[in-house]
Parts: structure tokens; sequence; C-alpha cells
């Protein structure tokens, strides 16, 4: 995958990606960019980059900034049970000098990557999926992770690729920082020990509105079948979301497998299909570039719209709602997997681990970061609900080969 | 191409034609290695099941993606993939041809100049230039924005997922591939043959029509060709531009790939839409030939 070179575009995206990685640079600010300035000026410091081979001699906004977790001035924070940093585990294997690593756009603190580039002198490849369809397409195609190191499935996912081979074992040696993890993220059972995955993130899938293009306060799923915002509202592009939608309308299990559930579902999906302006996968761009006004979303995105869009809303539907985790994990055909392992680790520490919610708006289940979170993230209900509220949302789980009776469903949907 | 061809020729001598074979070589080596034997694996796998994992299986080899091909349910999307390439053809060819004739007509010491500003776009991504047009396109973008703000509408137009904005790109995609062969008829025809036609007082317009037109056929037909078969097949603009609405074919071929993890159905949905393009394309040709170049 590093070798392959199928064609002169499909390199300068991959630079493209990649400078958009190194620099910390989204593709929203990019759009935002080219806005400004046009598109030559923007993408000209890209071919600058592409010259000097892509390597990171592109330009760097940034100044350098020291590795993040050191002993010192952690301590005030910490909680006295689990230092929150601690003194560098200098690993028995020598780290190998690269990482891919496989992950979700806007899902990563600012500087993160530098970071981890800076401590331990590993040049890290940043590459982004846009739907959790090409992830896994991607890391399936040769069954041990299409030449990336490290990616990040949702925890559904998690019993399949450990099944198929797809992800290995971690070194649990190496990830001292796991003892981070909230108890409840100890054993979770989706993978027993965290032996093959570590919990990043994790969210709640609701809905957003622009409160000045729709007045009235929405509680519930029947405003995505609205017709009064026919045109304007989106759902995102992923398969298992839209139908658990669906579901919670009819009030069904979003885990059914029954085919008369589902053909109920599929009916609602396609009487609501006509109003919808798009299934995305750029949800915040489609909201703050103004088409959508009302868009199915992950918790964490809402978050993201408001540097745009400070009055945006999100609500958790009272008829009920999905809630998942994402995990880290290291693929079964990783080159790297000793940095792979470190990268792992570097993500549990409190700092790293907060500085990525603090970008992303993702609670993670770091129990030691959270008192270095910002607290109008953390403090607020909607990214980081009461466990009361929690409890009574609902968790996707693996299929298997039943998962075919949805993406049929699904296909002729969106056919 | 030209009827000439149809008119026997002397046969060369043994050892000329092994020499022009070693030519050809490198090419359909080629061709073969990257075309052919890449098309053969996708029609093996679309001949095969896949298993639980979403593994391709050829133990039991045989045509059942094919039969579950023809669902109703893909029709309309097949419907909007013709509709598109079909649009974005035309539309090529009536924008293209006028700037082709400008360009070679008038474009003087300037001609290559132009040549390369009709391929500048060439020089950067195309998902790029698409992701700039959803900047213009998009409700708050830059359309809207003029639009409103010389007062011509108070609230956006959606432009963007819309067919509108589909169409818009693929025609922004496409046209230099229509240029071009259009550039190339047109500048190739002798001028003499307008001013006979003018001289024997026909009209400008019944010189274009009876004269220029047919002697450029064969550049409209390699044009819309261009333009056509990379259309019906295109991902990446409906994809971008286009909304719920705007389902293809290729759309669909891209989640039976990636949501189904049916690469065997998908294989077969691959390989039936480029069977009805080729057959298609040959069926028009045909008919096109007769009609234009064969007559004369």
């Amino acid at each position: 995958m590093s070798t392959d070179h199928d064609g002169s575009s499909l390199d300068l995206e991959r630079i493209l990606v990649r400078y958009l990685a190194e620099n910390r640079l989204t593709r929203r600010q990019l759009l935002r960019r080219i806005s400004i300035v046009g598109a030559t000026a923007a993408v000209a410091p890209i071919i600058a980059a592409c010259a000097t081979g892509g390597a990171s001699a592109a330009p760097s906004i940034s100044t350098p900034v020291p590795a993040a977790p050191s002993s010192s001035d952690a301590g005030a924070a910490a909680e006295t049970a689990s230092p929150t940093a601690t003194p560098e585990p200098t690993p028995q294997p020598t780290p190998e000098g690269e990482l891919y690593v496989y992950n979700w756009t806007q899902y990563i603190g600012d500087t993160t990557v530098k970071d981890f580039q800076d401590k331990y002198g590993i040049k890290v490849t940043y590459d982004f999926f846009d739907t959790a369809d090409t992830q896994l397409t991607k890391i399936r195609s040769d069954g041990k992770g299409g030449g990336y190191d490290v990616t990040y499935p949702a925890s559904t996912d998690i019993p399949g690729l450990v099944r198929d081979g797809v992800v290995a074992a971690l070194d649990l040696s190496m990830i001292s920082n796991a003892k981070n993890l909230g108890t409840e993220w100890a054993n979770p059972g989706y993978d027993p020990n965290n032996a093959h995955s570590m919990p990043y993130m994790w969210w709640t899938t609701g809905f957003v509105w622009d409160p000045d293009k729709i007045k009235e306060d929405l509680t519930d799923w029947t405003a995505l079948w609205d017709e009064r915002y026919k045109g304007h509202m989106s759902m995102l592009d992923d398969v298992r979301e839209v139908f658990a939608a669906a579901a919670f309308r009819l009030g069904l299990s979003p885990n059914t497998t029954s085919d008369t559930d589902l053909d109920a579902m599929l009916q609602l999906l396609e009487q609501q299909k006509p109003l919808l302006r798009t299934y995305t996968a750029n949800d915040i761009a489609d909201f703050t570039g103004g088409q959508v006004w009302l868009t199915h979303a992950w918790s964490g995105d809402w978050g993201q719209m408001l540097s745009d869009k400070p009055k945006t809303k999100y609500v958790i539907p009272e008829s009920g709602a999905v809630r998942g985790s994402d995990t880290m994990v290291v693929l079964s055909g990783a080159q790297h997997p000793v940095a792979a392992n470190l990268w792992i680790d570097f993500n549990l520490d409190a700092k790293v681990s907060a500085a990525n919610t603090n970008v992303t708006y993702y609670m993670g289940p770091n129990a030691a970061a959270l008192p270095l979170i910002d607290p109008t993230i953390s403090g607020d209900p909607r990214i980081n609900p009461a466990s009361a509220t929690l409890d009574k949302l609902v968790e996707l789980l693996e299929l298997g080969p039943d998962l075919d009776k949805y993406t049929q469903r699904w296909n002729a949907l969106k056919a | 191409m030209t009827t000439a061809a149809a008119a026997p020729t002397p046969r060369r001598p043994l050892r000329d034609r092994l020499s022009a074979l070693i030519y050809v070589v490198p090419g359909v080596g080629w061709l073969a290695l990257f075309f052919a034997v890449p098309l053969v694996i996708v029609l093996i796998v679309s001949f095969g099941t896949k298993d639980a994992t979403g593994h391709v299986s050829l133990a039991h080899p045989g045509l059942q993606n094919y039969l579950r091909a023809g669902r109703p349910e893909y029709v309309p999307a097949f419907l909007n993939s013709l509709r598109y390439a079909g649009i974005t053809t035309i539309l090529s060819i009536l924008i293209g041809y006028p700037i082709a004739y400008w360009i070679s007509r008038y474009g003087g010491r300037r001609k290559i100049l132009l040549l390369i500003l009709v391929m500048l776009p060439f020089w950067t991504s195309y998902l790029i230039r698409t992701y700039a047009w959803m900047i213009i396109l998009r409700d708050n973008g830059v359309l809207n924005g003029i639009l409103q703000s010389v007062g011509l509408i108070s609230d956006p137009i959606p432009f963007l997922n819309t067919d509108f904005s589909v169409i818009l790109g693929m025609t922004y995609g496409f046209l230099p591939f229509a240029i071009l062969p259009l550039y190339v008829s047109i500048d190739r025809m002798d001028d003499n043959l307008v001013q006979a036609a003018r001289d024997l007082y026909a009209s400008g317009r019944q010189a274009f029509l009876h004269v220029t037109l047919p002697i450029t056929m064969p550049g409209i037909v390699a044009a819309a060709l261009l333009t056509f078969i990379p259309a019906i097949g295109d991902y990446v603009t409906p994809d971008l531009l286009g909304g719920a609405q705007t389902t293809t074919i290729a759309k669909v071929v891209q989640v039976v790939f990636q949501s189904g993890r049916d690469w065997p159905y998908g294989s077969a949905l691959g390989f039936l839409l480029m069977v009805l393009t080729l057959v298609g394309t040959f069926a028009a040709l045909r008919t096109l030939r007769r009609e234009t170049l064969g007559g004369g």
C-alpha cells in the first residue's frame, strides 16, 4: 500500500490528505481557504509538499510543542489513585521509524500527531476515511489491514475483525496507560480485557438543527420526516445508524434481524428519502454550508459545528437513540507493530486524550483525562450525558451474516 | 475511419510485417497486463459468491449474481446515469463545438496557447476542482451570495445536491474531452470547401449544415464517445455534487462493494454496465456511420 502508486491524480490526492494531516488542516479549513484565496493559492503549499516528496517539510503552522506527557506538570489535575503520566515506559522492543494511521477526519487533537512524532522520532503517515464502510472495505481488502498499522473501528465491528484475523492482539505490556481507562471500559463485552482493542471515544447519535431556520424545539425523530423541511435535511451515510433511526420511530430494536421489522423500517425510510438533501459523509460541511438545516449527527460532530454556527442545537431523541464507541486497534498486517502499540499508549495518556476531546468534542473513556477536559464540553449533558440517560440508549450489536438483511435494503433505499 | 481502407492493399513482405509486429508488442502487452487481466479477474469474481465474512468464494460458481442484477430498484439509478451522461454529452458538444471552431479559425498564432488553456484544469486534481464547485454552489456559497447581493433572489436557491449540480459538474469535467477531438476535426477541414459552398450561393447557415457539419462529424462522434463513456460510469461527481435524489448506477456498485461487502455481486453489476455501454456505443456508431460516413 505504501508503495502503490496508481496514477498521478491519486498520488496528488494522497499527498493532499497527508498534507492536511501533517499540518492539521481539516478539509473544512481547506474549503474555507480555497474560498478565500482561490484554488491555486490554497493548493500551492500542497504542490510544494509534492515537490519535496510530501514529507513533513511542508510549511508548518504551529510551533513545536513539547511532548505532552511529562510527569512534572500533570500532577495538579491528576487523580491520586491513578497518576496521569508515568515515566516513559522504555519498551524492550525498538520502535520502527514509521507508522501508518487510518482514521476519520477531524477526529484527533490538533497537535497529537506532531507531539507523537517529536516524542518518539517516528514519522506518522495519517490517512483518512469518510465512512465506516470505506474503512472496513480497505482494511478487509487483504484481510490484514490494507497496509495500515493502526485504525479506529467502531466497537461493534471488533468481534468480527478479531474473528477474521484482521486485527492483532495488543501488546498490553507496552500500553501502561490502559490504567487510565474508567472502570466500565476495562473489560468491555465486545473485547474481553481489551485484548485486541483500546477504547478511543464514545458518542450518542441524535440530530442537530439550525435554530435560525427551524424555530421550534425538536425532540424526536419525527422531525426528520417533517415535510416542511423538505430538501434541507440529511441522514448519515451509515446503514446501521439510518435503520436505527427508523427502528426508534417504530418502537423496534435497532438490532432486529426480523424481515418484517426490517421491511417496515425500509418502508418508513423510503417515505423519508424524497425529503432528504443527502445521505451525508460530510455532515459538518453540509450543515455549515447552509444547504442542510436539520441533520442526523453524532454528538461530537455537533460540537464541531458550534465553531461555525454557535446556536446549533443537538438532541438525543426521546423515543431512543444509539450510543457507541470507537476503538484503536493494531492491524494484523502491521509492518510497524511496536510503533503502533506506542501510538495507542500515547493516545491513552491523560493529557493527550484530553487534548483529543477538547478538539473533537467527543468524550473519551479516559477517567484520568476528565479533569483536563474543557468543562464546557465535559459539563454539557448532550455530549457527556448522565449515566441515567446513557442507560436508556442502545448499543448496536454485531449481526454477522444477518447484516446482509440491512445492506440489501440499504442498496434498495439508496438506488 | 476512411472509406479508402476498404480497398485491398498489396501484401507486404513477411519481414516487414514481423518488424511491424515488434512495435505493437509493448502497447498490446501493456493493455493485456493492465486492462485485460484485471477485467478477466472481475469477470471471474462476478461468478463467485461471498462467504459469511465477506470473502470471495469460487466454490460454487454460477450466474446467480447476474440473475439478480436486474432488480427493479436499480432501474431509476440506471436511468439517472443514462440521463446525466446523455445530457452531459449533448451539452459538452454544444458548448465545445463553438470553442473548438473559434480556436481553429481565429486562434491564429495563439492556437497552442488556447489549447493549453483548455487542458489547464487537468493540472489540478479533479477532486479539488469538484470541492471548489461545492463552495460555489452551496446554499451560502459564492453563487447564491452574488445573486442575493444584487437582489435577484432573497432565499438561497438549492443548487448543490441536485440534478443541476451533477450535470454542471460533469459537463465541466468532461468538456475538454469533447473540445480536443472537435478541434482536430475542424482544424483538419479544408476551409476552401466552405468558400466553395459560399461561392455557390449557400448562406452561412447552409454552408455550415451541408459542408462543415458533415465533414466534422467524425470529430463529433469521437467527442460524444469520449464524453459519454466516462460520464456513464462517473462516480466522483454524482457522489460529491449529488445528493439523496441523484443516485447513479456507479453509486449502486459502490454501495454493493462497500456497505454490502459483496464483491461478486458488485463485479457482476460493473461488468454488465460495461457490456451495456459497449453494445450501446457500437450500435450508435454503426447507425451514425451508415448515416453520415457510409453515404459519402
